[in-house]
């Protein structure tokens, strides 16, 4: 009798689990997954806009056989207003067919007039969702962010990952920091550090392939800057050689292009490419004053020779106009 | 002979020499007629001989001296010639002899020598077993000429009086095993064996569970190698299937190859298999539980890609997955069943329905196509058929579990059956040994082979230590031996 029992019971939870399943799971296709997210300042004062960009599986991928019967474009992005960002992304739920789905997030650009009013409730909803990544990448832009997040880029299919792409390989150019949530969470929270987050930005520079003409028209996105915060709200922009330079001190940099003048010759420029490079900061007490003192040690490599000179000449003035050159930044 | 009845296929033959008249009695079929000839010629030119017959005065005398000049036995009972007679045998009642003299003319129609189907080698001998006992022994004799192999008879079935034998090499046989295996096989009763598979069923240790406990196969070199690391083997009459036990959970996933091919390949084919198992027991799992429930878990592109193919399937991905696996299922069992002329119609349904045009319809998406056809193949690469599934038929509750409860089910569902394997036995052998309990030396022939010349000590379960001498590792000449 008590088989027949264990067996019944096992039955039902059997019939049970197969019918009941479905409701609380979500199948992949049945999500919208986010790829990057821009937060603009709202219409009214305090609100914030958010805008998504959503991917649209079926275009993001190329045909795979089944029919999908799509418009060609790889992302849907849509915005939202709302008092805090978890009520933009509700109200977003009146338009998007799809549930908004954040673990595959690439990046959250702000926008200027966002970062200045204040970044600690978008780093407090953002670390406190649990479907949100920490290596989700963060930027300013000086653009509108839904602009930013919208804008179709030339190479990856879904823009989003182009970011992603841009952030990783960045450190060639080496002129804007690689900041994540997490980091972005650590400066704030840290009291003696102060926020710095990459700068994004929208330019002319695609050139089309209808009308070759008409010269770089397309905007892409440009990864070059930074923007620096006090507290929690944004003072103002570095250009990109000061960022470079702020880097020295930040993270490795692995790379980074020297341009130097030839001596005595006009126009002429010799390239060198920084192949390694050790900071060091001793800290020390003068008069009273704390001074810090900065010794850099720089491997480069000679890439592009456009002297007449040769290169043994050159060596011993280069090597000085070098460290002219990282003591000058 | 009323015995035997009146059947159809007895034969009678009364012959008459001079003053001495015989009467021949045998089963067309079982008998070999020229055995036969060779006998009645035998008999005829003894009995016409005559004289011998009449100076032995007393009967039983001139019985005997008969039966040794044709070379055959007394039969000294009526069921006793009746039983040499269902065998084989011939009897033979001659006048003035109270005694059936039963000569020896078995032989019937068997299937020659071939290589086994279920378990094909590269390298290795190709000779598998046949449906006749006799033959079947013999192949392992020619392998192992130690006297002290032994073969021990145990007849079962009232009705089919199927012969058995039990192997074993005396003093490398576990300790105990014979005289269990002996014992449960003698707990039978049962009108008809027609198959090892009975047997097995019949002596198994966990009779429920979906794993086997007990190895069958064709191959007499795996029969061999499984005597000499101290197991035993039962051979049943009238069937290729040889009974090997214990048999423990990683054996099945060993081949013959591994053995007879260099250690590294036998290695690396080895870790093949063991990942065609993970893969077969648990892919299709894994990916409903993804797409279902841990879609954070990912990787980004291969979600848009994954994404992109499930876009106009009208199914939950449990539903679909379940679906695509029966398919294969059935598939398989159809290529199997079907008569072998029309077995290309079953393989252009299966690649051109279930592959391209369900995927074509929007039924089934293309990535758990792939899916489905790589546990599919992974659960061919388990060389043990019957091994393979039970892998397969365990994939289905892994399968409901990880698509209803996502991770949590999975985890549970495996623990469940990790669980239930850990219990097992056979034979007195934990079935997860030596993985768990851990046996130190038998590691060397778990998921690696180790060359030959590391092999050196028996395993555990073995009587006696070594099955080699010390040292053997190739060396150059001019270095000596220690």
């Amino acid at each position: 009798m008590t088989t027949l029992r264990v067996w019944q019971v096992m039955t039902l939870l059997l019939v049970c689990s197969l019918l009941l399943s479905g409701c609380g799971q979500r199948q992949l296709n049945e999500l919208g997954l986010v790829a990057a997210v821009g937060l603009d300042p709202g219409k009214e004062p305090g609100s914030v806009r958010l805008t998504a960009q959503i991917v649209r599986p079926a275009d993001a991928r190329g045909q795979t056989g089944a029919p999908t019967g799509g418009v060609g474009e790889p992302i849907y992005s849509v915005s939202a207003e709302g008092r805090t960002i978890f009520e933009a992304i509700r109200n977003m739920a009146r338009y998007s067919t799809r549930r908004v789905y954040w673990a595959h997030n690439y990046l959250i650009v702000m926008n200027e007039d966002y970062a200045k009013a204040g970044v600690t409730d978008m780093v407090d909803f953002f670390t406190r969702n649990h479907e949100l990544r920490m290596n989700t990448w963060v930027a300013v832009t000086p653009d509108n962010a839904s602009e930013v997040v919208s804008t179709i880029t030339g190479l990856e299919v879904v823009p989003g990952e182009a970011i992603d792409k841009l952030m990783r390989f960045s450190e060639i150019v080496a002129e804007a920091p690689r900041t994540n949530i997490m980091r972005l969470q650590e400066m704030h929270l840290t009291p003696h550090t102060q926020i710095v987050l990459a700068k994004l930005q929208l330019k002319k520079r695609g050139i089309p392939n209808k009308s070759p003409e008409k010269g770089a028209t397309l905007k892409q996105l440009e990864l070059s800057g930074a923007a620096v915060f006090r507290e929690d709200k944004m003072e103002g922009w570095l250009s990109p050689k000061e960022s470079n330079a702020m880097l020295l001190f930040l993270q490795d940099i692995k790379s980074g292009v020297i341009v130097q003048p030839c001596p005595d010759e006009e126009n002429r420029y010799i390239t060198l490419e920084v192949r390694q490079q050790r900071v060091q900061v001793k800290p020390e007490m003068k008069e009273g004053e704390p001074t810090f003192s900065v010794s850099v040690s720089t491997q480069a490599s000679m890439v592009e020779l456009g002297c007449r000179a040769s290169y043994a000449e050159l060596r011993p003035s280069l090597e000085k106009q070098l460290a002219d050159e990282i003591k000058l930044s | 002979m009323s015995l035997l009845g009146d059947s159809a296929d007895i034969v009678k033959r009364t012959l008459e020499y001079g003053k001495v008249s015989g009467v021949f009695y045998y089963i067309e079929g079982l008998a070999d007629a020229k055995k036969l000839a060779d006998f009645m010629q035998l008999t005829a030119s003894i009995a016409l001989q005559n004289n011998d017959m009449q100076e032995c005065a007393n009967d039983h005398c001139s019985c005997r001296l008969f039966a040794n000049r044709v070379g055959g036995n007394l039969g000294r009972t009526v069921s006793e010639a009746v039983n040499a007679i269902v065998q084989g045998d011939t009897a033979v009642f001659l006048e003035g002899c109270c005694h059936a003299i039963l000569l020896g003319t078995r032989g019937w129609a068997e299937r020659a020598i071939d290589e086994p189907a279920t378990e094909q080698v590269v390298r290795g001998p190709r000779d598998g077993f046949t449906e006749s006992l006799r033959t079947n022994t013999g192949h392992l004799r020619r392998r192992i000429k130690d006297p002290n192999l032994r073969f021990d008879r145990i007849v079962i079935g009232e009705k089919s009086r199927t012969e058995i034998n039990v192997a074993y090499i005396d003093g490398t046989v576990k300790e105990g095993l014979v005289e269990e295996v002996k014992a449960r096989l003698n707990d039978i009763r049962i009108d008809g064996i027609l198959e090892s598979g009975q047997i097995e069923e019949m002596i198994e240790d966990a009779p429920l569970s979906p794993f086997t406990t007990i190895q069958s196969t064709e191959r007499p070199d795996k029969v061999a190698a499984s005597l000499l690391e101290g197991r035993a083997a039962v051979f049943v009459d009238t069937t290729p299937f040889v009974l090997v036990m214990p048999t423990r959970f990683w054996e099945q996933l060993q081949a013959s190859d591994d053995y007879y091919t260099k250690f590294w390949m036998g290695s690396f084919f080895r870790l093949v298999r063991f990942i065609a198992f993970i893969i077969s027991l648990t892919l299709p799992s894994i990916y409903v539980m993804l797409v279902s429930f841990h879609h954070e878990m990912i990787p980004t592109g291969l979600a848009y890609t994954i994404a992109s193919g499930r876009e106009v399937i009208p199914f939950p991905v449990l539903m679909e997955a379940i679906l695509l696996e029966t398919a294969f299922e059935l598939i398989r069992e159809a290529g199997l069943r079907m008569p072998k002329p029309v077995g290309q119609a079953v393989s252009i349904v299966g690649s051109l329905i279930i592959g391209q045009s369900a995927v074509q319809a929007g039924v089934v998406s293309p990535f758990l196509v792939i899916v489905v056809a790589l546990t599919g193949i992974s659960s061919f690469a388990v060389p043990n058929y019957t091994a393979s599934f039970s892998i397969r038929i365990l994939r289905f509750p892994l399968l409901i579990a990880s698509g209803t409860m996502g991770l949590v089910g999975f985890a549970g569902m495996f623990f469940l059956i990790v669980l239930h394997a850990l219990s097992l036995r056979s034979f007195g052998e934990s079935y997860l040994a030596p993985a768990t309990p851990f046996h130190p030396t038998d590691q060397k022939d778990l998921v690696f082979r180790w060359p030959w010349w590391a092999m050196r000590k028996r395993p555990v379960m073995a009587q006696g230590e070594n099955r080699m001498a010390k040292d053997q590792m190739p060396k150059p000449p001019n270095k000596e031996r220690k």
